[in-house]
């Protein structure tokens, strides 16, 4: 990716259904897909920020504070109390992360007044409220109010702690975490306890003003609304961003290790069996489509690879797969298997990547994959979150392929296309969460 | 919409959704973890089978002779999934090619059984490790030994799945009988929406019904119950996991006996309303309970209603259960229900159903619940009209009482 968010330029005309009409001018951006398919409307918007281990955490409370109240609707209650007017309006604010950036974004979903009782008219009212709460949050005295703060430092630490209760998610993250070694996409999105801690009002409200008018910002919507509307109430609202900001390109994800075993013990009923894999290739590269079918073959589906050798031959698991991240280029193996079988699993695994490897890929399983993946691509078009999280991800990655072009691009993968990019597949971290007193024996077979 | 009968009694629906991509059909019987008692219809006997037999079957369903019948959707580029439920199992596919094929797939993959000891056997350890990935799940504990707590018999108390004892005791023989009981079509319901051409698909699946010899209603299933008394089992269960702060789920049980159709309708609106407005985000009790760190963004309270059991639920992490259930036991009773409150949920709830048009998954997951409790989708919109404020008043001092809740908490393993 070139320049980031200065890059980001006008769309060129397409007219995949999938397509969004905008562009972006002195980083702010506003894509829309106008439509009349859906029974809703929604709105999205999203301020881009770097994600850093000092930084992550005030970013983190700024869409907490958000939600808390704005100048119209100064606490929890009257917003809430205006979304239930607005025919239960879904609204949401979060930090999320997208490879090694941390994203502030704000969410609102309204029923389409077409199919309401009278007809009433929910964008405008929509599109006023997201502004609103977004630029005109509720302050006392100049910062967000002391007790609101206090209140949303518990619960982002309570959230941090609370990771450690869903086990998959706990050991997907503990791979990350191991294969990052430091570096950004390894961090959580919300920080850590000890910088919550130390948070105080002032450098929350700090960090929303600066986000707010510094960081760039995108904007979309899906339904049927007015694209030049919503986009005048956009501009109207946010001033252009200082002309040097921009987003520092993201950069690819070398792999650090090779085959580095991490075991943790905890009161468990089921190992957590994770292998992180760098693959070399990202969203907008020309191999991306072969590294698709790649993994698609070896553990997309339920006739790939993995789920036949491990789940249905093998009883060894309820679910195995495999999932690529597109953004940081790297692949993720996931199982969940008796502490025991280790070993099992881990030479099937193996044996399934290494098959791969020397193209032992029937014609079958490429038809399904394609087969799959097509259908899983044209139904995009069929969710508005689905549309404008692919739309988003083109954006920040500088590329990437739509479905119109990226269905015909899967179709002309070959075998030979998927044996190469099977070269620079390369297993980085085992990662096994284990029940306690199991680790000890734990050791990789070799390669 | 198009909507009949078919001569064996299935019932089939489908709605057309022109400019939709994606077909969806789901083919359902009313059958779940609850049916553990009951007389087979070929032989007149009783029989009493092990504990998340239905959740097998569904799993096993997928097994043929010539072998996995996800391959046969595969090949169309189509998704296939199945879930069992308390009160029913549902088989689906999701398409955006070929709907007639994957229809014809779907109708077969239901109806066409084929289990051995063989694949049988081989199932036992893919369960197993299904249901020890949930036992490492605080939220599925937590709410499964809330069940245990409401109900003393009803079978709604046991996990959906059985266990890993039960399950090993399962064999084609039993799952067969229940297999003859249950999935006969005039105990199940075949949805379809999507861009399609309702007359052609109704025509393919007369015909495939013909074609399979299922010209004949069977007639009502005798299934057995044992009756629920009316107080909790236990007021407080706990379980120690480790997970970083206690986890609650507070439940009320609502004796209902035998509840169908517009009566179960109108209590599940109301009900419904009726948690908007005590405990809604907009209430003000809900301020309160977060202003003092007892729940997080994430709480609401939902009612459940089913043909033989209902219960309301509500929780989420909470430093301090005691004091969460204290609060809520004295507030709840007391909390002014204004007709602004209702109106404004009543809008609220408007906004949701609307909205389930979105996704053909959530619409057909809605029809075919409301259907196996005898509710029509499209009387919603006049029972939500009907609510009134002195109604979800009667239903609140009816419903939440002390005698009807039981609390259940995983806590931390330090605490």
């Amino acid at each position: 990716m070139g320049e980031g968010v200065r890059g980001l330029g006008q769309d060129k005309p397409n007219h995949d259904p999938n397509a969004f009409v905008g562009g972006t001018e002195h980083g702010i951006g506003v894509y829309t897909q106008a439509t009349d398919r859906f029974k809703t409307i929604s709105l999205h918007a999203v301020w881009l920020t770097t994600l850093t281990e000092g930084a992550a955490s005030v970013t983190a409370l700024v869409p907490s504070l958000l939600r808390r109240g704005a100048r119209r609707w100064p606490d929890w209650r009257s917003m809430e109390m205006r979304l239930e007017e607005l025919y239960g309006a879904a609204f949401r604010a979060a930090v999320e992360k997208v490879g090694d950036q941390q994203l502030v974004s704000c969410h609102l979903e309204i029923p389409d007044g077409r199919f309401l009782p009278g007809h009433p008219d929910t964008l405008s009212a929509g599109i006023e409220f997201l502004n609103h709460v977004m630029s005109e949050p509720h302050l006392v005295d100049g910062t967000f109010p002391a007790e609101a703060v206090a209140q949303e430092k518990e619960t982002l630490t309570r959230r941090i702690q609370g990771i450690i209760n869903d086990k998959a998610q706990y050991a997907t993250m503990r791979l990350m975490q191991v294969m990052a070694e430091g570096r950004p996409f390894g961090l959580s999105r919300y920080g850590r306890v000890e910088d919550v801690a130390a948070l105080t009002p002032r450098m929350v409200t700090e960090r929303y003003r600066e986000v707010s008018r510094e960081a760039p910002l995108l904007f979309f919507g899906v339904g049927a609304l007015d694209a030049a509307a919503l986009e005048r109430a956009v501009r109207q609202t946010w001033q252009s961003r200082p002309a040097d900001v921009g987003m520092p390109p993201m950069a690819p994800v070398p792999g650090l290790h090779q085959r580095k075993l991490v075991v943790d013990e905890q009161e468990v009923n089921q190992g957590k069996l994770n292998l992180g894999y760098t693959t070399g290739a990202r969203l907008p590269d020309r191999d991306y489509p072969a590294l698709m079918m790649y993994a698609g073959i070896l553990g997309g589906f339920s006739h790939s690879k993995l789920f036949v050798n491990v789940r249905e031959k093998a009883s060894l698991a309820y679910y195995a797969y495999a999932r690529v991240d597109g953004v940081l280029g790297l692949m993720h193996i996931g199982a969940g298997i008796e502490f025991k079988d280790f070993s099992e699993a881990m030479r099937i695994i193996e044996q399934q990547v290494a098959d791969m490897a020397a193209g032992h890929i029937t014609e079958q399983e490429m038809d399904f994959t394609r087969r799959g993946y097509v259908t899983s691509l044209k139904t995009t078009e069929d969710a508005p979150g689905s549309l404008i999280g692919m739309q988003m991800q083109r954006l920040l990655m500088g590329g990437g392929l739509l479905p119109g072009d990226l269905i015909p691009a899967l179709e002309r993968v070959t075998i030979r296309d998927i044996t190469r990019v099977a070269e620079s597949v390369s297993l980085d971290t085992v990662y096994f969460l284990t029940a306690k007193g199991e680790g000890h024996d734990v050791r990789l077979p070799l390669s | 919409m198009v909507r009949t009968t078919l001569p064996s009694g299935l019932r089939v629906v489908v709605m057309p959704r022109p400019g939709q991509r994606r077909t969806y059909a789901t083919f359902a019987t009313y059958y779940g973890s609850i049916d553990s008692h009951f007389r087979v219809p070929t032989t007149g006997a009783d029989l009493e089978v092990p504990d998340g037999i239905a959740h097998f079957l569904e799993h096993k369903m997928f097994a043929k002779p010539e072998g996995d019948v996800m391959d046969q959707f595969a090949a169309l580029g189509a998704s296939t999934n199945a879930y069992t439920e308390y009160l029913t199992t549902s088989y689906l596919f999701s398409t955006t090619d070929r709907v007639a094929e994957c229809l014809a797939i779907l109708m077969d993959l239901v109806q066409r059984p084929h289990f051995t000891e063989e694949n049988v056997h081989k199932e036992q350890g893919i369960i197993e490790q299904e249901l020890r990935m949930y036992l490492d799940m605080p939220g599925d504990r937590v709410h499964s030994n809330l069940m245990r707590a409401l109900y003393q018999k009803h079978p709604v108390r046991l996990d959906i799945g059985g266990s890993v004892a039960s399950i090993r005791t399962i064999t084609p023989d039993v799952l067969y009988r229940c297999y003859e009981t249950f999935y006969h079509p005039s105990n199940m319901l075949l949805f379809v929406v999507g861009d399609v051409d309702p007359q052609a698909i109704m025509d393919q699946i007369a015909e495939a019904q013909r074609e399979k010899g299922l010209t004949e209603s069977q007639g009502e299933i005798v299934r057995y119950l044992p009756d629920e008394p009316a107080p909790v089992a236990e007021p407080w269960v706990e379980q120690v996991m480790p997970v970083s702060l206690p986890l609650v789920t507070i439940g009320y049980k609502d004796p209902v006996g035998r509840l169908a159709g517009a009566e179960l309708l109108t209590r599940e609106v109301v009900s419904d309303v009726m948690w908007g407005v005590l405990l809604g985000k907009a209430s003000p009790l809900w301020s309160r309970l977060y202003e003092e760190g007892l729940i997080n963004d994430r709480f609401g309270a939902h009612y459940t209603a089913a043909t033989t059991y209902a219960y309301s639920s509500m929780g989420g992490e909470t430093p301090d259960p005691e004091r969460l259930a204290e609060v809520l036991a004295e507030e709840l009773p007391r909390v002014a229900i204004t007709a602004e409150d209702v109106e404004r949920q009543k809008k609220s709830q408007w906004g949701g159903f609307a909205t389930l048009f979105n996704s053909p998954g959530d619409l057909a997951y809605q029809y075919n619940a409301w259907h196996f409790r005898g509710v029509d989708l499209f009387q919603f919109s006049d029972a939500l009209a009907r609510v009134s404020a002195k109604e979800v008043e009667a239903r609140r001092d009816e419903h939440v009482q002390l005698a009807h809740r039981a609390v259940s908490v995983i806590r931390p393993e330090s605490a």
